[in-house]
């Protein structure tokens, strides 16, 4: 293009071809600065350039002076540039420029000025082969008036800044936007170049995103270009990088929607985003985004309320907030607008239901205390959904329920209106749960007698069947046991159902074969289900009472959960009889007193049951009363054919009728006669297995005599929301495992025989509870084989020595071999203790010490980034400290000034002639503070568990679907150890340390980290990630990170080579900080295999021996079932249980200081 | 204007408590002190603060004091003028801090417009005074201390006074008693094994819910309903004492709530300043704690 518009000129100028004198004459004519400048030039080029070449850039010089009545002036500016310009580039390239130049000049002079006044310092950014583009897109703002020309002038000055953070399309999208507004207003484009120069260095790379909103804007509403700028340097160059993209892209897309007042989108996005947790900001804007695919104009109106909202609830609120807005968008455009401009009715309602729900998460920890207060027990409590999602036999993830050591509960309550009723609901909900807990329903034994009832437990034909089949012929039961094959327990279970009193069947199951008291318990009723479903009343109505009784300030909200929940409950007159009568039991339970209608041939029945039920109330009351009232509650109901009953058929049941006399007889004289209860039990289980024969293979002849109408099948009744799902058996089964070690239950459990897979199956196949689920509409059946796996999994996570689920083979006895020497660099020899033989087994571990290999500073990093407020806190205890070692040091020979108390004393002294001390003075000192502290980490192959096994998430869940965004993810999870986004043991350990580490840092004591595991006495693995004398460097965190689980624990070594190190730094005071997750454990660190009590022993002689050496161990556990063997172990010595692993980091420091100070 | 005493003054080792203390006993203690005293062996009570230690140290002065008056009245009837030998066992309190040197225990000299006179510490004069010397606290005071007590608690029961060049043999009726709470879990102010051995230990724990209830009603003047409930709260904050707490609420925070339910202050907001606040700064756990007053409390 400029090589056209210089061919008509330059051959004139060629072929006069006039020397550089020749042409230095000519440039006389001009005013004085062109041959002056020229002059200057020419003398620092003629060094530099080719005469050829020096003779044709005078010439272009001149040919530029002559162009015009003014072009003397772009010559002038020609030759000032040029020793700066050529320095940047080739001889062409140089002569190039001034060609391209002068083309300009014959334009506008003044353009040529602007251009040859900006070319040294353009050159330094621009590429040579970009110049011609460059003056190209500049000039295009040339229309040949004055305005335009200065515009393009502005340009050209303006391009060294401009290039200093633009790269040069960038520079040419600016240009060409520029172009199209300056076709509107001169005035504006000239304002925007200005704002322009401003700002782009304030938003480096994102430049290009406001160059083309700003473009598409100038297109479509010019006049907002200004505001638009505006906005740019006072909110967007606030935002973080990514978030100002995102919200670029999305005010374009809304411009080309149609919406107008982009200036105003970005203040409202970027104050929107700014006041959002960084983690949510890229969140808000997907929504914001989302929000503008359905609905442009109600996006802006959304971003312009986020803050306010977002002062009320949470963020996770306020995506349900704008989900229900969407949704509103979608069906009426106007409304959504109205909505997110908070000011329609709708959007208040939404928000204010939001505001006062409360989030699980937030109330835990609250709970959780007040919990473990109300019990005593290390409670947890949890998501409710967090135990459907273990598929152990618990399904509804929404209702509250526990397994006897957690109290699961709904994520999220919003049934009020206030956030104190909603959180009132929670400690209801938390109460009734972990009365359960407290008043002992998961404590039920079998042979412990009520104290409200005569015992009919073991009168019943069940149980009379199953004493008898334990004393029968023993070889039989073996048979049976070996054998387990289907036919056989098919043929067991029908005995039992049909309820044949052939009590002497041998082939009835043995007592042992239940798996938990409750089993057994349920095993005596042929209709189990129906017994479950009483007993769940009967069981609540009692844990409802007590919970009264002990928490009087409960009482009222108590009542008022009660009364809701009574709202939800199906009609009792639409129910056939026996369920209706359940229903009665539950409304009556609920507190419900008037209006209660039974079928008019039950009344009398309904006040018998309900009679029962109310024995509950007692103060007395326990599991197995509840118990013996179900037996008898069952075998009235179990009687009531479950026929279809006409709604006026129903009778009112009066509320206070005679219910004096059973107060009256609460003793041992019963109003249900128990020859009556064991034949009814009998009765009601023949027509049990009548009905069930008469639903499996249709109508029988035997079953003729029987005319009566149809018998609906017996449902169990919709569930009350705070009591939730009550599972007895199973949590009689978890809890029993978890709480039952040094309990009463403990002998029992180590004598018990490892849990089969075949009696879980059988507890799976009877447990009423588990077929519960199965009726009921659309779910299909549990897979059986699943669940039952998943709960031999829990069982095994449970049990506290993984006794009793040991799979593969019995670990191996090594107590062959002798003494072991320590040949090898870094390995020592230690003794180890035999308690049966009260005598060291000589050198008999190998202890090898090695340097933790170096992993990645990020571990470290992150921990003191994810915990900052913590962190802070505990530095701050730490720095108190501080202050308190400057103390007052007393009787000194010197110091700043005389001991009042020791003067006298002194004089006092003299007088009695007594030689009197001369230490008398007192100086504030900085008491020496000289601690060396090891800490001893169990890096055993247990510590790999997860502290919530619930927290794991599904693998792939949050996986950004934006690749770029993808591979980051992916990245950092990577880091994180590969499919690893749970938290285990060992990284709450870890946490602690890091945490710790730097508190450390602070106090200046003496420490070294240590990390043991190993496999045999001849590997015991000793992993030094700080040595005690070791400065704190860098390679401290990396060796942090590699932290991990290994095999197994033998504390003894361990102990005796950290002693053994302690021992030789010098401090006043030593101390050991053992850190373990369970008991210690090791092949062959048992008597015999077997006893575990030797490695218990072994370690506490460690501990002794450190002791003896002067040293202070500390054993700090995160073992739940720690306190046994702890008690022999650390026996007089200094520990602490954590119930709740997760408190380790802020404990550790605590303890330190504690122990320390 | 007269000038009332609302006071009485009376010389340390010349206390004696003449009303019987209200003494909830939780199990044999008072016989194993019995037998403890009648051998004069020391004793050393040990428990968290607020489980009794001090006032089962009075009552058991009275009590004692009461029989040595049984015996006093058989040979001698004018009582009054000697305390001691009237059958009352005097009881010297000290409570041990950080700065407590040997010679507050023991004795110094002061001086005075003759020059010097020596003055005895408590110790010294519960020694000579054959009465119970009650060290609250040992461990808190300083390591010298030890040395002295030492010769006091064997066959010995001397008394070892250095500036004056004497050692005393205590009297007849002199019985040393150390409390010291092992939950502090300080390391480096744990009790000396050497020294340890010389005591009999008595464990002292929080009582059981009813005989709290007992207590709070008797110390307080409150109801016996909301001392029953008070007591309930006590358990259940101990239960936290492994969850979070460091220390549970000791019977006497709880007596002093149910002083102020007394005085009008509704129960829940007397546990709230008497209790909740007092045991614990860490909001989260004073949160948990007003739930569960709340709960208890209508
Ligand atoms: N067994 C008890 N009998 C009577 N009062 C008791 C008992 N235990 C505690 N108290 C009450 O608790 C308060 C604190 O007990 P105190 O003896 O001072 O505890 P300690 O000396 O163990 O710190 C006493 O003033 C008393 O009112
Ligand atoms: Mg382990």
């Amino acid at each position: 293009m400029s090589d056209n518009e210089q061919s008509g000129p330059e051959p004139s100028v060629r072929s006069q071809k006039l020397t550089v004198a020749q042409i230095e004459v000519e440039l006389e004519q001009y005013p004085a600065p062109v041959a002056e400048r020229f002059r200057m030039a020419s003398g620092t080029l003629s060094g530099r350039l080719a005469e050829e070449t020096l003779q044709e850039w005078a010439a272009t010089g001149l040919e530029i002076a002559r162009k015009t009545v003014r072009s003397w002036e772009a010559a002038s500016e020609f030759f000032d540039a040029s020793p700066g310009v050529q320095r940047q580039l080739p001889s062409g390239q140089f002569l190039r420029w001034g060609r391209t130049g002068a083309s300009l000049c014959s334009e506008s002079p003044s353009l040529a000025v602007a251009f040859f006044k900006a070319s040294p310092a353009a050159m330094l950014r621009l590429r040579p082969r970009y110049i011609d583009d460059w003056a190209t897109v500049t000039r295009s703002l040339y229309r040949g008036t004055w305005k335009s020309s200065a515009l393009a002038a502005r340009l050209f000055e303006s391009t060294p800044q401009l290039l200093e953070t633009l790269s040069f399309d960038e520079f040419c999208s600016f240009g060409g936007f520029l172009e199209v507004l300056s076709r509107r207003s001169y005035d504006s484009a000239a304002d925007s170049l200005t704002q322009g120069v401003a700002l782009f260095p304030r938003l480096g790379s994102d430049s290009d995103h406001f160059i083309a909103l700003a473009r598409a804007v100038s297109e479509s509403s010019w006049r907002e270009i200004k505001d638009l700028f505006d906005s740019g340097s006072d909110s967007l160059v606030n935002l973080p990088s990514p978030q100002r993209v995102a919200l670029l892209s999305l005010a374009r897309r809304l411009n080309a929607m149609g919406a107008s007042d982009p200036g105003a989108l970005i203040r409202a996005g970027s104050k929107a985003v700014s006041g959002v947790p960084s983690e949510s900001r890229e969140r808000l804007l997907e929504l914001t985004d989302r929000l503008a695919s359905v609905h442009a104009a109600a996006a802006p109106e959304f971003l312009k309320s986020a803050p306010g909202v977002l002062e009320r609830v949470t963020f996770a609120q306020l995506t349900e907030w704008h989900a229900r807005g969407a949704q509103i968008s979608q069906d009426n455009p106007e409304a959504a607008v109205a909505y997110f401009k908070l000011e329609s009715a709708s959007a208040s309602e939404t928000l204010d239901a939001l505001s006062s729900s409360i989030e699980l998460s937030r109330v835990r920890d609250i709970l959780r205390m007040y919990c473990q207060a109300l019990t005593g027990r290390p409670i947890e409590v949890s998501a409710a959904q967090q135990l459907a999602d273990k598929n152990i036999g618990w399904f509804q993830g929404e209702l509250p329920t526990t397994e006897g050591t957690t109290v699961y509960l709904p994520s999220v309550i919003n049934r009020y209106l206030t956030k104190d009723e909603n959180f009132f609901f929670y400690k209801v909900v938390s109460t009734h749960q972990v009365g359960h807990i407290e008043f002992g329903s998961f404590e039920f034994t079998f042979a412990r007698p009520s104290g409200l009832f005569d015992d009919l437990r073991p009168d019943l034909p069940g149980a009379k069947k199953l004493a008898a089949a334990i004393e029968s012929d023993a070889q039989l039961q073996q048979q049976m046991e070996l054998g387990q094959s289907r036919e056989a327990r098919e043929a067991l279970k029908h005995l039992k159902d049909a309820g044949a009193a052939e009590a002497a069947s041998p082939e009835v199951p043995a007592e042992r074969e239940f798996l938990t008291d409750m089993s057994r318990f349920f095993s005596l009723f042929p209709d189990n289900k129906l017994a479950l479903d009483v007993f769940t009343v009967v069981e609540s109505t009692r844990v409802d009472s007590l919970v009264m009784q002990s928490y009087r300030g409960i009482v009222e909200m108590y009542r008022r959960v009660q009364s809701t929940a009574l709202e939800n409950r199906p009609e009792l007159d639409e129910l056939p009889a026996r369920e209706s009568l359940v229903e009665f039991l539950i409304r009556w339970s609920l507190g419900q007193r008037e209006g209660l209608v039974a079928p008019k041939e039950h009344v009398e029945t309904a006040r018998k049951v309900r009679r029962l039920l109310d024995r509950m109330t007692s103060p007395e009351a326990t599991v197995e009363d509840a118990a013996e009232a179900t037996v008898r509650i069952y075998s009235i109901l179990a009687n009531v054919r479950n026929e279809d009953v006409d709604e006026d058929e129903f009778e009112s049941v009066d509320p206070d009728e005679p219910s004096e006399e059973g107060e009256d007889q609460s003793g041992g004289n019963e109003e249900v006669n128990r020859d009556d209860v064991i034949q009814q039990f009998l009765e009601g289980a023949q027509a049990q297995s009548g009905d069930e024969e008469q639903s499996d293979e249709g109508p029988d002849s035997e079953d003729g005599e029987d005319s009566a109408p149809a018998e609906e099948n017996y449902s169990s009744p919709q569930d009350i929301d705070y009591r939730g799902e009550f599972k007895p058996e199973l949590s009689q089964l978890l809890s029993q495992l978890q709480l039952g070690q040094g309990g009463e239950m403990g002998d029992e459990i180590e004598g018990m025989e490892p849990i089969s897979q075949e009696q879980l199956e059988e507890l799976m196949k009877n447990a009423p509870e588990m077929d519960q689920q199965e009726g009921e509409d659309g779910k299909e059946a549990p897979n059986t084989d699943e669940l039952i796996e998943n709960l031999m999994k829990e069982l095994q996570k449970r049990d506290p020595q993984n006794q009793q689920f040991q799979q593969g083979p019995m670990q191996h006895v090594d107590e062959d071999g002798g003494p072991l020497e320590a040949s090898e660099p870094n390995t020592y020899v230690y003794d180890e203790w035999d308690f049966r033989a009260g005598e060291y087994k000589p050198r008999w571990c190998l202890v090898h010490e090695k340097e933790m290999a170096d992993g990645e500073p990020n571990f470290f990093r992150d921990t003191l980034a994810d915990n900052s407020s913590l962190l802070a806190r505990i530095r701050k205890q730490f720095e108190l400290v501080v202050p308190e070692m400057y103390r007052k040091q007393k009787r000194l020979e010197d110091g700043e000034e005389q001991d009042l108390d020791a003067v006298l004393e002194a004089v006092i002294d003299m007088k009695i002639g007594i030689t009197p001390d001369e230490k008398v003075y007192w100086r504030r000192n900085k008491t020496e503070r000289s601690v060396s502290v090891a800490f001893l980490l169990d890096m055993s192959a247990s510590t790999a568990e997860a502290i919530d096994e619930a927290k794991k998430p599904s693998d792939d869940w949050g996986a950004p679907d934006d690749p770029v965004e993808y591979m980051v993810w992916l990245r950092s999870r990577r880091a994180e150890g590969l499919r690893r986004s749970y938290k285990r043991i060992i990284d709450v350990e870890k946490e602690g340390i890091v945490l710790l580490v730097n508190a450390l840092e602070t106090l200046g004591d003496s420490y070294g980290i240590y990390g043991f595991s190993g496999y045999g006495r001849e590997n015991v693995e000793y992993y030094v990630i700080k040595d005690l004398e070791e400065k704190f460097s860098d390679k401290v965190p990396r060796r942090i990170d590699r932290i991990a689980p290994l095999h197994a624990t033998r504390m003894g070594p361990a102990i005796r080579h950290t002693t053994h190190k302690l021992s030789e730094v010098d401090a006043k005071s030593r101390f050991l900080f053992l850190i373990s997750d369970g008991r210690p454990q090791d092949r062959g660190y048992s008597r015999e295999g077997v006893e575990k009590e030797y490695a218990v022993h072994d370690t506490r002689q460690a501990l002794i021996e450190a002791r003896n050496a002067g040293i202070t161990p500390f054993c700090l556990t995160v073992d739940k079932s720690g306190h046994d063997y702890l008690k022999t172990m650390m026996e007089d010595f200094s520990y602490e249980v954590l119930p709740d692993i997760s408190q380790l980091p802020m404990r550790l420091p605590q303890l330190y200081r504690a122990l320390t100070m | 204007m007269t000038t009332r005493h609302d006071y009485r003054e009376i010389p340390v080792e010349e206390y004696v408590v003449d009303k019987e203390p209200f003494y909830i006993s939780s199990s044999d203690e008072i016989e194993v002190f019995e037998a403890a005293y009648r051998q004069r062996v020391p004793v050393l009570l040990k428990g968290p603060t607020g489980t009794g230690k001090t006032r089962f140290v009075e009552y058991m002065a009275w009590r004692l004091g009461q029989s040595l008056k049984v015996q006093a009245d058989g040979s001698s009837s004018d009582e009054g003028e000697n305390r001691r030998s009237a059958g009352h066992l005097p009881l010297v309190t000290v409570a041990c801090h950080e700065d407590l040197t040997a010679s507050d225990l023991v004795g110094r000299y002061l001086l005075d417009s003759n020059g010097t006179r020596w003055i005895d510490g408590p110790l010294t004069r519960a020694v000579k005074a054959g009465g119970i010397c009650y060290l609250d606290e040992v461990v808190e005071a300083r390591k010298d201390t030890t040395v002295i007590i030492h010769p006091l608690t064997d066959h010995r029961r001397t008394l070892t006074i250095d500036k004056l060049g004497e050692v005393i043999e205590a009297a007849d009726g002199f019985l040393l008693v150390v409390s010291y709470n092992p939950g502090y879990q300080n390391a480096m102010k744990d009790l000396k094994h050497s020294t340890r051995q010389r005591f009999v230990a008595l464990e002292f724990d929080f009582p059981d819910e009813e005989r709290e209830a007992r207590i709070i009603a008797h110390e307080s003047g409150v109801d016996e309903k909301n001392a029953e409930l008070l007591a309930r709260l006590g358990s259940k904050i101990r239960n936290l004492r492994e969850h979070g707490l460091e220390e549970g609420a000791s019977t006497r925070v709880l007596i002093y709530a149910g002083r102020l339910i007394k005085e009008g202050i509704s129960p829940r907001r007397a546990c709230q300043v008497g209790v909740t606040w007092g045991i614990t700064d860490d909001s989260q756990i004073q949160r948990s704690i007003d739930e569960v007053v709340s709960s208890i409390f209508p």
